[in-house]
């Protein structure tokens, strides 16, 4: 067992397996499904089963993204993640599934949020003054990327390259690009990329941050941070946690 | 048709900080004391326990702790000509909710104020002239001076067993504590947390200038604890989880854990929760609180609180918009500058910058809420301000609080937002990164204040606060003169790599975290046409009604509240005690 191994995992396992039987088709990776889609897969069934098995368990599959939605946020996460000698990419390591769960859930619903008209346009500083939920512009964002992609390489995002990736994500970061219910560049900034960063860092009980692999880059330690005398011991030297660290998982 | 019910003596609005060292002294005098809170009892909830605690996202990032803004948020205009909005979040502080109040979730850094930030106008007259005070800084003394509050400072100091150095005992400078430090009759009751490597940085680039850093005051335990009540305090741990949580290891000093466990047994008290306040119910001539209306959050009923004393214990703001729809005193007016309800609204300015060292490991994840060194020369009037165009300033620190990874990855200006040069630069940098910080006062300006919201209601139908607030030229001036010395401590410090400080000014942004330090709105004095409450926390206008919390705060000092809040609301107790004894206006 590795150190990322938890020790409740083969109760875990045993859920998540005996739920992957009644949830496989859902629990296809989309990326997977746009190619059924396409039609450029099917006729291997062994790679078909190579790549069901390759899916860690039933945490996939999404429960907000449409098909469409998923392609562009993978591939926008993807691409912001990107595959090195540090991790895997983005949607790897979560993020997509992370946004998703997020979205899906009490903050995409706006559970806490104040929603009573009158609706105005505000400053910048005066912060979201939308009618809609969190998850309900998030989609109206993910439909204007769609448009500018199109509009400019006359593809989607998930057909684009790296460059056209990066070049994309530069103009819809820092500019409105046209005129629009809200600026495409809030979005990015106060919606897309702080769901972003909280899926790459959150603790892994939410989707993203698998296998605590961006815990570990950075060399945060995660759980149960007691550090009394660590604070002395370690003053200045590298902690040893941070090379494993641990989740709320790995204490449930 | 709301429900009578039976009366109490003694009804409490919010169940925080003051309510819980009001109900400390009261209930064991044989008073009986109802507080009503409405937001929930935390006790038993995952947000204490492991390992849900450590839950950045749920605590930290969405703010679990904190009040939800669709059950009370304000709205803001950055000047009186214009229409506010409302916060839809509340990000740039984050009111309490819940028994213990933003005192559950605070970070326990705990100071005392100035001794002439209780007689600022006169001070600065004294000091400086009364032309160095612009018109529209409308600044006022207290009605009380620091020899009036020392004792409590102690006695609250000793409740929460706050860890530091003392800097001056009876006058007696002492080596290692702050040489800026009012004096104090006792040294701390615990010696200072473990300083962390960043702490050493800051204090050998300190020692360097010739400044004297010294131990910020914490209410994070340094050893186990036992307080004057009986009540104890386990050991700090540095797990870096204090602001927005609460502590599962009873470390940190909070109502819940020190004040309320004390008097909840006893048949004089009672605590309901999910209570929420509506109105304060003044008799026909105006002159005495008669009763209370609250809603229960569960079932929406509501039901009227008869009581023969009542003390306001919410949040500052709550305070405020409390009075002005229970039409208590006279709405402050910006352009007349007469009333006093909702006047002298006032904030924290603060800034901050980072710093990289490739060969040290700061360990910025091993951290406490009040862990750090900090240099006082620069807050308040520490420093000779001729000349210099501003009043007041900030203490620098190099606090480590935390290394939760969604919100503290430092990184060096220029890194690309994504990519693998991104993610390159968060690993190599977040564990040999620091930050400084400058945490400054902020005066009051007359077009700074509280009023009820036109357009915006609650869920009860009844007016959100409008808060009226922006930086002015005080607060810019003040925060770049600061930064500059902030920035050659960077400099000492010998980083390789140093951020920009950015300079707080307008507008102010609701976005961005800044301090849950909101002050003023029903402040204290001794004249009743310039202040909501008497120097005894007295309403001038109900009799039978007291104020507390950092609502009664005439301006915000350098230093975080906790510290004065605290003092003022032991002192209010005895105070509410003698008032029992022969109920009158208090001299």
């Amino acid at each position: 067992m590795s150190p990322d191994e938890p020790q409740g995992l083969s109760r875990r396992s045993l859920l998540t397996s005996a739920g992957a039987l009644g949830v496989g088709v859902l629990a296809a990776p989309v990326g997977l499904a746009r190619a059924r889609q396409a039609g450029d897969t099917g006729e291997n069934a062994e790679a078909q089963q190579a790549a069901d098995a390759a899916q860690p368990d039933a945490v996939d599959g999404y429960q907000s993204l449409s098909l469409d939605d998923a392609a562009i946020v993978e591939a926008l996460v993807g691409h912001m993640w990107p595959a090195d000698d540090l991790s895997p990419d983005g949607v790897a390591l979560g993020i997509a599934t992370f946004i998703d769960r997020q979205l899906a859930g009490a903050y995409g619903q706006g559970d806490r949020l104040y929603l009573s008209g009158p609706f105005r346009q505000g400053k910048p500083e005066h912060g979201y003054q939308l009618a809609c939920t969190p998850e309900q512009y998030f989609k109206a964002g993910l439909r204007q990327v769609a448009e500018v992609s199109a509009q400019r390489y006359a593809a989607p995002p998930d057909r684009l390259t790296t460059d056209q990736l990066e070049e994309l994500l530069h103009v819809i970061s820092q500019a409105p690009p046209q005129p629009a219910a809200f600026a495409l560049n809030t979005w990015f900034n106060e919606l897309f990329y702080p769901l972003f960063v909280r899926g790459a860092f959150a603790d892994p009980i939410y989707g993203g941050n698998r296998g605590k692999q961006a815990w570990r880059m950075i060399g945060y330690p995660g759980l149960p941070a007691t550090y009394a005398t660590d604070i002395v011991t370690w003053r200045g030297r590298r902690h040893p946690a941070s090379d494993s660290p641990m989740s709320i998982q790995d204490f449930s | 048709m709301a429900t009578r019910l039976p009366e109490k003596e003694i009804v409490v609005i919010g169940g925080g900080l003051t309510a819980g060292l009001v109900a400390r002294k009261l209930v064991p005098a044989g008073r009986e004391v109802l507080v009503l809170e409405r937001g929930p009892d935390w006790s038993g909830s995952a947000v204490g326990e492991l390992p849900h605690q450590r839950d950045e996202l749920r605590w930290a990032t969405y703010r679990g702790m904190t009040r939800r803004e669709n059950v009370e948020t304000y709205t803001l205009r950055h000047s009186p000509d214009e229409e506010a909005l409302p916060m839809r979040q509340l990000l740039s502080f984050l009111p309490g909710f819940g028994v213990g109040g933003a005192a559950q979730h605070w970070n326990g850094q705990t100071w005392r104020f100035s001794e002439s930030d209780y007689v600022l106008r006169q001070h600065l007259t004294e000091r400086y002239g009364a032309k160095s005070i612009p018109d529209g800084m409308t600044i006022q003394d207290w009605g009380l001076t620091y020899r009036d509050l020392q004792p409590y400072y102690e006695e609250f100091e000793a409740l929460f067993g706050i860890a530091g150095k003392a800097g001056n005992l009876r006058g007696v400078r002492q080596a290692g504590g702050n040489p800026f430090e009012p004096w104090r009759a006792t040294e701390y009751p615990l010696p200072p947390l473990e300083m962390s490597e960043a702490s050493q940085i800051f204090k050998d680039a300190t020692g360097q200038l010739g400044y004297e850093a010294f131990p910020l005051p914490a209410a994070n335990a340094s050893q186990p604890y036992r307080n004057p009540d009986g009540m104890q305090l386990g050991q700090c741990q540095y797990c870096g989880h204090c602001e927005r949580f609460t502590c599962e290891a009873n470390a940190k000093a909070t109502p819940a854990s020190l004040l309320f466990p004390l008097v909840r047994s006893r048949p004089n008290f009672e605590l309901r929760a999910g209570a929420e306040v509506i109105r304060l119910n003044t008799t026909a001539d105006g002159t005495r609180l008669e009763s209370v209306s609250y809603v229960d959050v569960a079932t929406g009923q509501e039901f009227i609180q008869p009581g023969s004393l009542f003390v306001l214990c919410s949040y500052t703001l709550s305070n405020v918009r409390l009075l002005l729809l229970s039409k208590i005193g006279t709405p402050y007016d910006p352009v007349t500058r007469t009333g006093t309800v909702g006047k002298n609204y006032c904030y924290q300015v603060t800034s901050g910058l980072n710093m990289f060292f490739p060969d040290r490991y700061i360990n910025p994840f091993m951290g406490a809420g009040a862990l750090g060194f900090v240099i006082d020369d620069f807050n308040n009037d520490n420093f000779d301000h001729t000349g210099l165009g501003f009043h007041g300033g900030g203490y620098i620190s190099a606090t480590q609080t935390n290394g939760r990874p969604i919100d503290t990855r430092r990184l060096p200006p220029g890194t690309p937002r994504w990519g693998s040069a991104w993610k390159k630069a968060n690993a190599d940098w977040y564990l040999r990164s620091m930050g400084l910080s400058v945490h400054g006062s902020n005066y009051a300006n007359a077009r700074n204040y509280m009023d009820l919201d036109p357009d915006y209601k609650d869920q009860w139908g009844r007016p959100l606060l409008r808060i009226t607030f922006d930086f002015d030229d005080n607060d810019a001036l003040m925060c770049r003169y600061v930064n500059g010395k902030m920035e050659e401590i960077a400099a000492a410090a010998g980083a390789k790599i140093v951020g920009k400080a950015s300079v707080r000014k307008s507008p102010y942004d609701t976005r961005q975290y800044q301090s849950t330090h909101n002050t003023g709105g029903t402040i204290m004095g001794s004249d009743p046409g310039s202040s909501v409450v008497s120097p005894h926390l007295q309403s001038w206008d109900v009799e039978n009604l007291f104020i507390s919390g950092a609502s009664v705060f005439p301006q915000n000092s350098g230093y975080n509240p906790t510290g004065p809040v605290g003092a003022l609301g032991l002192r209010l107790a005895e105070d509410l005690l003698s008032y029992l004894s022969g109920p009158r206006r208090l001299g």
